[in-house]
C-alpha cells in the first residue's frame, strides 16, 4: 500500500518534469503576434454598460467577451423582464442597449419609421438626414427603395453608428406530425398563424378533437384589435378579425383568405381599390357555442373600422393608429364608370378590369347595402381608400391585425361612453378581456368577421369556436371546430407540452433545443427566416456614446457576426440594420479590431 | 478500546488510510501529516491535468515545481515525525520544522498549518491545561474517518483555490472560445467545455473560489455579529437581554432566502453584497445560540470566583466566558457554511448572484440545466461539486460536535 503512494507521488512528478516541454500563455500570444495585447495592456479599458434582458443572456455573453477583448470595461445590468428592462432604458442607466424589433407588417417602412424616425414612438433619435431617407422610401415602390434604404443604413450604422446590429432571427416551429398534418400548418415570415387552413390527419377527428395551440401571455390586452398590438392577442385577433388584404408566408399582399377578391392601386399610388366579398357573416356567442349572427360583413363595417383605426380619439388607449396614419378617407364606389376610366398603377387596364379579374361572373352594378350585394348576380361592393400622400406600403398595414374588419352596428351599440370622460371601473369597453373571462364578469359581445370566435378564458386557457357563416363549402371554410389556446409562460415548459402531445404546434423552438425536436420522431421542426432583428441601440442622451461618434464606431466594429453565428450554429443571419430581412441592401458589418483600436484612441484624444 | 475502534472506523472507511498508517500510527500528528502529504499530491496532480491544454498560464511550471518541492518536503519529515511522537522526548529541531510547515502552507495546505501547530502546542506546554485539550480535540477529531475526509476535500478545495492563482489560466474559464463549442470530456478539457467553448474544468476549480469565499465570509458575520450580541444579551440580562433579543426577533421573522434577495434587488449583484445578504438573515440565531451558553456558563463557580475577586465585567466576559461558549458556535458555523454555499448558488441560479459569466456554481448549473438532455455533464459536475462540498462541511461539523464534546469520550 505504501507503494501505492509513492507510485503517485512518482507520476505525479514525472508529469510535472515532462511539462517543462509544455507551451505558456506568452510563447503562444508571441507565435501569434498578438502585439494588441501589449498595447491594450498599457492603456486603461474603456467603460461601458450593457443593459440587456435575462432571456438575452448568451448575447450578452458574447457581447461581454468581445468588447472586453477589444479594450473594453464591460459592466452587466441584466432585467428579468421588459417591463424593467424598459424602466432602466427610460431612466438612461445605459451605454448600449440590447433590444430587437420585428417588422409584423413585412414592409421596411414599419421597420424604420417608428424606430429612427424624429419623435417617432420608439424613436430615441434625432437626425434630420435620416428622417429624409425614411420619407423619400416611403414613397417609392420595391424596385427603387432597395438603393434609398442601402443610404440609410450607411447613415445609422456605418457613418453615424445609432445602432450596432447583431443578427436576423429565424423564425421556428415544430408540429406534432403525428396528430396534425403537417402540409396544413403554415409557417409565414410576418403573419400570426393561420388556423382556418389547419387540419387532422385523421379528417374524421375535425368535430371531435380540438386543435391545441399555445402562447405566452394569458392577461389579453384588448380583443378589439385596434387597442392591442402585442404578443398577447395577434395571434388571436389575426384569426376573429377578418381584413382587407392579407400576406402570403413570404410577405407578398394577396386577397386570399381575406374579405376582397380582389385589391389593385390606381395610377398615381394614393387610391387603393377593393371589391367584397358577400360570403363571410358576423360570428356571435349564444350559450358559450358559436352562431351564425346572420349579419353579413360588407362596406359600412370596412369604413367604420378603418375610419376608427386611424383616429386616435375612436377608443380610449388605441395603440395603432400610428400605422393607419396614412389613410385618407375610405369610402363605397357607386358609380361603375368611374372605374373604367381609371388606369392601375401598373398601366395595363383599368381598375374595373383589375378587379373582376378571375371573377366568374363581371361586375354589373354596384351597390351600397351590404345585403343587396349578390356576386353571383354580378351585384358587388367596392371600396376606395385613399392615402394622404403616395404611399404602396399602406397595403401591409391594411394586412395587419390592427385592420380587422369590426361590425359596426355591434360596436356602436357597446361602446356608448364618453371617450373623453372614459372610466375604467364602470365603462366596459367592446373587446374588454373580463367580458369572455370565466367567473361573473363574463358576458361575451364580441361579433367577429375572421374563421373563429373566442367562447371563453380561464388563466389556463382560452376556448375558440369556428365561425359558422365564414366562407362555407369554400377552401378556407375553417377545417377544425374547435380551437383550445393554452396560456404558457415558460418556453421550456410549452416543449415539454408539446413533447407530450398536450399541445400540437409550438412557435419559437430556442436554438439549443432544435437537437431535441429533432430526435424527436413525432415532431417535425420547420423554420426560415424572419423578420426580427436583434442589435444594440447606443444611449443618445446623457453618456459618453451620445456625445462620442468615435467610441460608438469602436463598439460597433467590436461587433464579431461571424462568431455570434457559431455559437447559435447558423441559426441566425446576419444583419445590419432592422429593414435587413426585408430588403437586401448588399451591405455588410465585419468587425475589424484594428479600426477599434483607431476609434478608441481618437476617443480617447477628444476627452 | 480505543485500538479497536480505530481499526472499525479506519476499515470501513478507507482502506488505505487504516492500511498504510493508522494501524502502525496512530498519532494524531502521523495522521495529519499523511492528509497533508495527500492534499499536495491531489493538488499537483489536479493542476498538471493543465499540461494537455493548448497553452498554461506564465506561471504554471514555477509553481508546479514550487508544489513538487514542498511535497517532498512534506514527505522528507513524515518519518522523523513519526518515529519522534512515538518515542516522544525532547527534540530541538522540532519548533524549525513547525515553522516551515507552517509557512509551507501557504498554498492553502491547511494539514500542514495544523501539524504545524499541533507540534508547537506538543513541545511547549506539555503540562498546560489548553494544550491538553487541544490534543485531546484533535485526537479525537482524527480517529473518525468521515470528518478526516470532509475535512480534507474542504482543504483540498482551500488549496486549489488558492493555487488556481498560479496554475490555472483564468481566460481559460472566461474567455469565449468558439472553436470549441459543447465538447465531451477530453484530456485537454477533462469535464468537457460549455455552450461558449470555456473549460468547464477550470470554471469549475475558479467557482470553488467564490463558494468558499462567500461561505466562510457570510459564516463569520453571524458568528462575530450574532455572537457579540449573544454573549451581552446573556450576561447582562434584563433590559439589555430583552432589547436585543426582541429586536433579533424581528429579524428572525423574515425569512432568510427573502431578505437575501430584497439585499440584492436594492444593491445589486457583487460578492460583497452577496456576504451581507447571506450573512445578515442569519445574525438571530448564531445570537440564541451563544446567549444559551453564556447563560450557562455564567452560572458557574469560575465565573463566581472571577468576579469575588473584583474582575471587570469586560475581562469576565471575554476571558472566562466567551472562551468556554465557542464550542456550540464552532459546531453551528461549520454547517452554516454548507447551507450558504447552497444559498449562493441558488441565488446565482435564480440570476441574482453574481454576473452570469463569472465561473461560479450556481451560475455554471444554471447553464447546464439549459443541457440536461443533451449534455447532462454540464449539470451534474457542477453539482456534484456543490454538493461535495456541502457534504463535506456537514461531515466536518459532526466530527466536530463529537469532538468537542467533553460528554462524549
Amino acid at each position: 500500500m505504501k507503494k501505492r503512494t509513492v507510485f503517485t507521488l512518482l507520476l505525479a512528478l514525472m508529469v510535472v518534469l515532462s511539462g517543462c516541454s509544455v507551451k505558456t500563455k506568452t510563447d503562444v500570444q508571441v507565435k501569434d503576434g498578438e502585439t494588441a495585447t501589449e498595447d491594450t495592456k498599457n492603456q486603461k479599458p474603456v467603460d461601458i454598460e450593457l443593459l440587456a434582458m435575462s432571456s438575452n443572456e448568451s448575447d450578452t455573453n458574447i457581447l461581454r467577451d468581445q468588447l472586453t477583448k477589444n479594450g473594453f470595461n464591460v459592466k452587466l445590468n441584466i432585467q428579468p423582464d421588459y417591463s424593467t428592462f424598459k424602466a432602466q432604458q427610460d431612466a438612461g442607466n445605459y451605454d448600449i442597449a440590447v433590444s430587437s424589433w420585428t417588422t409584423v407588417t413585412g414592409n421596411p417602412d414599419y421597420a424604420v419609421r417608428s424606430l429612427f424616425k424624429t419623435g417617432g414612438d420608439y424613436s430615441i433619435l434625432a437626425d434630420s438626414e435620416i428622417d429624409a431617407l425614411i420619407e423619400k422610401a416611403a414613397t417609392e415602390t420595391k424596385e427603387q427603395y432597395t438603393e434609398t434604404y442601402k443610404q440609410l443604413e450607411q447613415r445609422l450604422v456605418f457613418d453615424k453608428a445609432y445602432i450596432a446590429p447583431l443578427y436576423i432571427s429565424l423564425k421556428s416551429q415544430a408540429i406534432n406530425k403525428d396528430i396534425l398534418n403537417p402540409d396544413s400548418v403554415r409557417l409565414s415570415k410576418s403573419r400570426a398563424l393561420t388556423w382556418e387552413t389547419i387540419d387532422f390527419n385523421d379528417t374524421s377527428k375535425r368535430d371531435k378533437d380540438s386543435l391545441n395551440l399555445t402562447q405566452i401571455a394569458s392577461v389579453l390586452t384588448s380583443l378589439d384589435p385596434i387597442k392591442g398590438n402585442d404578443g398577447s392577442i395577434n395571434q388571436l385577433n389575426t384569426n376573429m378579425y377578418v381584413r382587407l388584404i392579407n400576406l402570403t408566408d413570404d410577405d407578398v399582399i394577396t386577397s386570399d383568405g381575406s374579405l376582397s377578391y380582389n385589391h389593385t392601386i390606381a395610377e398615381g399610388n394614393s387610391e387603393y381599390y377593393f371589391i367584397l366579398r358577400d360570403d363571410i357573416n358576423f360570428a356571435k356567442i349564444e350559450n358559450k357555442k358559436a352562431v351564425d349572427s346572420g349579419e353579413r360583413v360588407g362596406a359600412d363595417d370596412v369604413i367604420f373600422s378603418l375610419n376608427r383605426a386611424k383616429d386616435k380619439n375612436s377608443v380610449p388607449d388605441h395603440r395603432t393608429f400610428t400605422l393607419h396614419e396614412h389613410i385618407k378617407t375610405v369610402e363605397t364606389v357607386s358609380d361603375l364608370s368611374a372605374l373604367e376610366g381609371l388606369k392601375t398603377a401598373a398601366g395595363d387596364k383599368s381598375v374595373k378590369e383589375a378587379l373582376e379579374a378571375g371573377l366568374d361572373t363581371k361586375i354589373q352594378s354596384l351597390v351600397s347595402d351590404k345585403n343587396q350585394a349578390d356576386s353571383k348576380a354580378g351585384k358587388y361592393q367596392v371600396i376606395k381608400l385613399t392615402t394622404t400622400e403616395p404611399f404602396p406600403q399602406v397595403l401591409n398595414y391594411l394586412a395587419h391585425q390592427s385592420a380587422g374588419i369590426v361590425s359596426k352596428k355591434q360596436v356602436e351599440s357597446i361602446n356608448t361612453y364618453d371617450v373623453a370622460k372614459f372610466d375604467v371601473n364602470k365603462d366596459i369597453p367592446y373587446g374588454d378581456q373580463n367580458t369572455v373571462t370565466e367567473g361573473n364578469k363574463y358576458n361575451n359581445t364580441l361579433y367577429t368577421s375572421g374563421p373563429y370566435i373566442l367562447s371563453s378564458k380561464n388563466d389556463y386557457e382560452g376556448t375558440f369556436y369556428k365561425n359558422p357563416g365564414y366562407r362555407k363549402g369554400s377552401e378556407f371554410e375553417p377545417k377544425i371546430s374547435t380551437v383550445k389556446v393554452r396560456f404558457i409562460s415558460d418556453a421550456d415548459s410549452a416543449l415539454s407540452a408539446l413533447r407530450s402531445s398536450e399541445i400540437h404546434q409550438l412557435f419559437a423552438i430556442p436554438e439549443t433545443k432544435y437537437d431535441i425536436v429533432n430526435g424527436d420522431s413525432k415532431l417535425k421542426l420547420v423554420t426560415i427566416e424572419s423578420n426580427a432583428v436583434t442589435y444594440l441601440l447606443f444611449n443618445t442622451a446623457n453618456r459618453d456614446v451620445a456625445k462620442s461618434e468615435n467610441l460608438r464606431k469602436a463598439v460597433l466594429y467590436s461587433v464579431n457576426q461571424d462568431e455570434i453565428l457559431q455559437f447559435y450554429k447558423n441559426n441566425k443571419i446576419k444583419a445590419v440594420s432592422t429593414v435587413s430581412p426585408i430588403v437586401k441592401t448588399g451591405n455588410e458589418l465585419v468587425a475589424d479590431a484594428a479600426k477599434v483600436k483607431e476609434f478608441l484612441n481618437a476617443y480617447r484624444a477628444e476627452k | 478500546m480505543t485500538q479497536t475502534r480505530i481499526q472499525s472506523t479506519g476499515g470501513s472507511g478507507n482502506p488505505a488510510i487504516s492500511a498504510a498508517f493508522a494501524k502502525k500510527q496512530r498519532s494524531p500528528e502521523s495522521i495529519l501529516a499523511f492528509y497533508m502529504l495527500l492534499n499536495g499530491i491531489l493538488v499537483i496532480a489536479v493542476s498538471a491535468l493543465n499540461m494537455f491544454k493548448p497553452y498554461v498560464s506564465d506561471t504554471f511550471l514555477p509553481s508546479m515545481f514550487g508544489l513538487t518541492l514542498i511535497s517532498l518536503f512534506h514527505l522528507a519529515i513524515l518519518l522523523p515525525i513519526n518515529r519522534h511522537v512515538k518515542r516522544g522526548g525532547p527534540a530541538p529541531w522540532l519548533p524549525w520544522v513547525a515553522g516551515l510547515l507552517i509557512a509551507t502552507s501557504v498554498t492553502g495546505n491547511l494539514f500542514a498549518l495544523l501539524l504545524g501547530l499541533n507540534l508547537l502546542v506538543k513541545y511547549r506546554g506539555k503540562d498546560n491545561l489548553a494544550a491538553n485539550r487541544w490534543a485531546d480535540v484533535w485526537t479525537k477529531l482524527t480517529r473518525s474517518t468521515m470528518p478526516m475526509v470532509g475535512l480534507s476535500f474542504i482543504v483540498f478545495l482551500f488549496s486549489i483555490s488558492i493555487c488556481s492563482f498560479f496554475t490555472f489560466d483564468i481566460a481559460m474559464a472566461t474567455e469565449n472560445n468558439y472553436g470549441a463549442i459543447l465538447q465531451h470530456p477530453s484530456l485537454a478539457y477533462p469535464l468537457g467545455t460549455d455552450n461558449f467553448g470555456r473549460c468547464l474544468f477550470s470554471r469549475i476549480v475558479f467557482g470553488a473560489r467564490i463558494s468558499l469565499i462567500v461561505g466562510f465570509f457570510s459564516t463569520l458575520l453571524p458568528v462575530v455579529a450574532g455572537g457579540l450580541l449573544g454573549a451581552i444579551s446573556g450576561y447582562y440580562g434584563r433590559r439589555t437581554d430583552n432589547i436585543i433579543m426582541r429586536l433579533l426577533d424581528i429579524l428572525y421573522a423574515i425569512p432568510g432566502i427573502l431578505l437575501a434577495i430584497a439585499i440584492i434587488a436594492a444593491f445589486g449583484a457583487n460578492t460583497v453584497n452577496l456576504i451581507i445578504a447571506l450573512g445578515v438573515g442569519a445574525i438571530p440565531t448564531f445570537a440564541r445560540t451563544m446567549r444559551a451558553n453564556v447563560l450557562l456558563v455564567s452560572t458557574f463557580e469560575y465565573v463566581e470566583a472571577a468576579r469575588a475577586l473584583g474582575a471587570k465585567d469586560s475581562t469576565i466576559l471575554l476571558k472566562h466566558i466567551i472562551p468556554n461558549s465557542v464550542a456550540p458556535m464552532i459546531v453551528k458555523s461549520s454547517l452554516t457554511i454548507g447551507a450558504a454555499v447552497i444559498s449562493t448558488s441558488s441565488l446565482s441560479f435564480l440570476g441574482l448572484g453574481v454576473e452570469p459569466h463569472i465561473p461560479e456554481w450556481g451560475n455554471i448549473l444554471k447553464l447546464g440545466s439549459a443541457y440536461l438532455e443533451s449534455h447532462s455533464y454540464l449539470a451534474i459536475y457542477p453539482g456534484v461539486a456543490i454538493i461535495a462540498l456541502v457534504l463535506s462541511f456537514n461531515f466536518l461539523g459532526d466530527g466536530l460536535r463529537d469532538a468537542l464534546d467533553p460528554k462524549l469520550g
